[in-house]
């Protein structure tokens, strides 16, 4: 099992190549959602799309081909944040493309994914009992009303406008 | 509780690279792409749920709550999963699901990342509130009495110390040892969360929205409590409930989420499982029941 995930024997263009072509699928998913629910026009909304997966190919590749032990979700965040910086060369166009992909319209797709792979802990799910439910319920209650409350506080503090 | 398969620290031995092991061992012996039936099945569930479109259930004259198309297709993708009659979603599907939504966190996380890089001044800006809102998860250590008044015990450890994403999981196994009282609670918290903690944000975000009167900027933040999926519902409201600042609400969801993401493991390890610890050793003999775990029976 271990020998499974050990990072050097799975790098091969077979694996690059099977995430190409989920992000396309994931792409045009995303794409023909956003123009049924915000009328984009596809054709952009595709260049965005296909702009927000190299970034991601890109964070993918480098989390397993990098010495570095760094989470692709840091290097995908970083190349975002610096390619649309305000004053790089590429935030413009980049800006362009990505704002015709609304957010909504990812996160749609993404969840219906979610939704069918959570199906798989269903069984184990109703073998808990409800007990466990209420606290999972507060749990996630309290982690986000209590940062909502905390940032609240400090906004108003430090005086920002809402 | 005992059988639940949790990507354990043995594996590659690092917390943050939990993702890129389940996406590996999904994506990469398998050619995920070829189950068309899967994402077809996607495909017309978001169909399906953009004709819908939100709907508006209105409360009161000022207050009204917000369905979303998000929240249709988390709950018919499990009842897809579910449902007897449609044989082509199963166990192996679900898999697949699970695989390529690894793979799909980084678009979602591309995207909310060009939102914060275009508002990059406002983020910094925001410094402040923004690091100092992680330590508002910390307020789940709270439940930890509600949890011991229900009957649990070491259990509860692992259950309020944090949401109970698969970090948390790491950290929790890696402190207290896979068969442990502690690992029990946070993988009950863990697949509970999997199922309903989607849902439930969703509904707690619209909620809050409707009766908070809180700053827009402090629900964008909050909507990163460090899972992905929990996130991505979390914004959908938040966005719907403040039209007109999408760019700055997305730059500081994806921030906070980041945020939770690099520091938010560490203020665990650091301060809440500590913490979480001290509060049960001081609590327990108060007000702890007996206990309401089962006895280890033949499984």
């Amino acid at each position: 099992m271990p020998d499974f995930i050990d990072g050097s024997e799975n790098v091969s263009v077979h694996g690059i190549f099977n995430w190409i072509l989920l992000l396309a699928i994931f792409s045009v998913i995303v794409v023909i959602g956003n123009f049924i629910g915000y009328q984009h026009p596809i054709s952009d909304s595709l260049v965005g799309m296909a702009i927000l997966s190299l970034i991601t190919l890109a964070g993918v590749w480098m989390e397993r081909y990098l010495p570095f032990n760094i989470s692709s979700i840091i290097y995908i965040s970083v190349m975002g944040i610096v390619l649309a910086f305000p004053g790089m060369p590429t935030s413009e166009i980049l800006l362009y493309y990505v704002s015709k992909v609304e957010l909504l319209s990812i996160v749609t797709v993404f969840l219906a994914y979610v939704g069918i792979g959570m199906g798989k802990s269903w069984d184990e799910f109703k073998a808990l009992g409800w007990r466990a439910i209420i606290i999972t319920i507060l749990v996630i209650a309290s982690t986000y009303l209590g940062s909502a409350f905390v940032a609240h506080v400090i906004l108003v503090m430090t005086g920002v406008p809402a | 509780m005992g059988f639940v398969t949790i990507p354990n620290k043995d594996d590659d031995g690092h917390i943050e690279h939990i993702y890129r092991e389940k996406t590996d061992k999904r994506i990469l012996k398998k050619n995920p792409w070829r189950d068309y039936r899967l994402h077809v099945t996607v495909f017309v569930l978001v169909i399906i749920a953009e004709l819908i479109g939100t709907i508006e259930i209105p409360l009161s004259k000022d207050i009204s709550i917000t369905i979303m198309p998000l929240i249709y297709t988390i709950i018919l993708g499990l009842a897809f999963y579910l449902a007897k009659p449609i044989k082509w979603i199963q166990r192996k599907q679900a898999r697949i699901a699970e695989g390529a939504m690894m793979l799909f966190i980084g678009v979602l996380i591309a995207k909310l990342a060009v939102s914060s890089g275009q508002s990059i001044s406002l983020i910094f800006d925001m410094g402040p509130a923004l690091i100092l809102q992680e330590l508002g998860h910390l307020a789940t250590i709270l439940v930890l009495p509600i949890a011991l008044l229900l009957g649990f015990k070491k259990e509860a450890i692992g259950m309020t110390n944090s949401i109970g994403r698969e970090p948390n999981v790491a950290v929790v196994v890696d402190k207290f040892g896979f068969d442990s009282p502690e690992s029990r609670g946070v993988f009950a918290i863990f697949i509970i969360g999997t199922v309903i903690g989607t849902i439930f944000i969703s509904f707690l975000v619209t909620f809050s929205l409707s009766f908070l009167p809180l700053h827009p900027y402090a629900f964008a933040m909050a909507s990163g409590v460090g899972s992905a999926s929990m996130n991505a519902a979390a914004i959908g409201p938040t966005l719907a409930a403040f039209p007109g600042m999408e760019t700055q609400i997305e730059a500081f969801a994806g921030f906070s989420n980041l945020l939770s993401f690099c520091v938010g493991i560490y203020i665990v390890i650091f301060v809440a499982l500590p913490l979480t610890e001290k509060m049960y050793n001081w609590l327990e003999p108060k007000i702890g029941r007996d206990s309401i775990m089962p006895k280890k029976e033949d499984e």
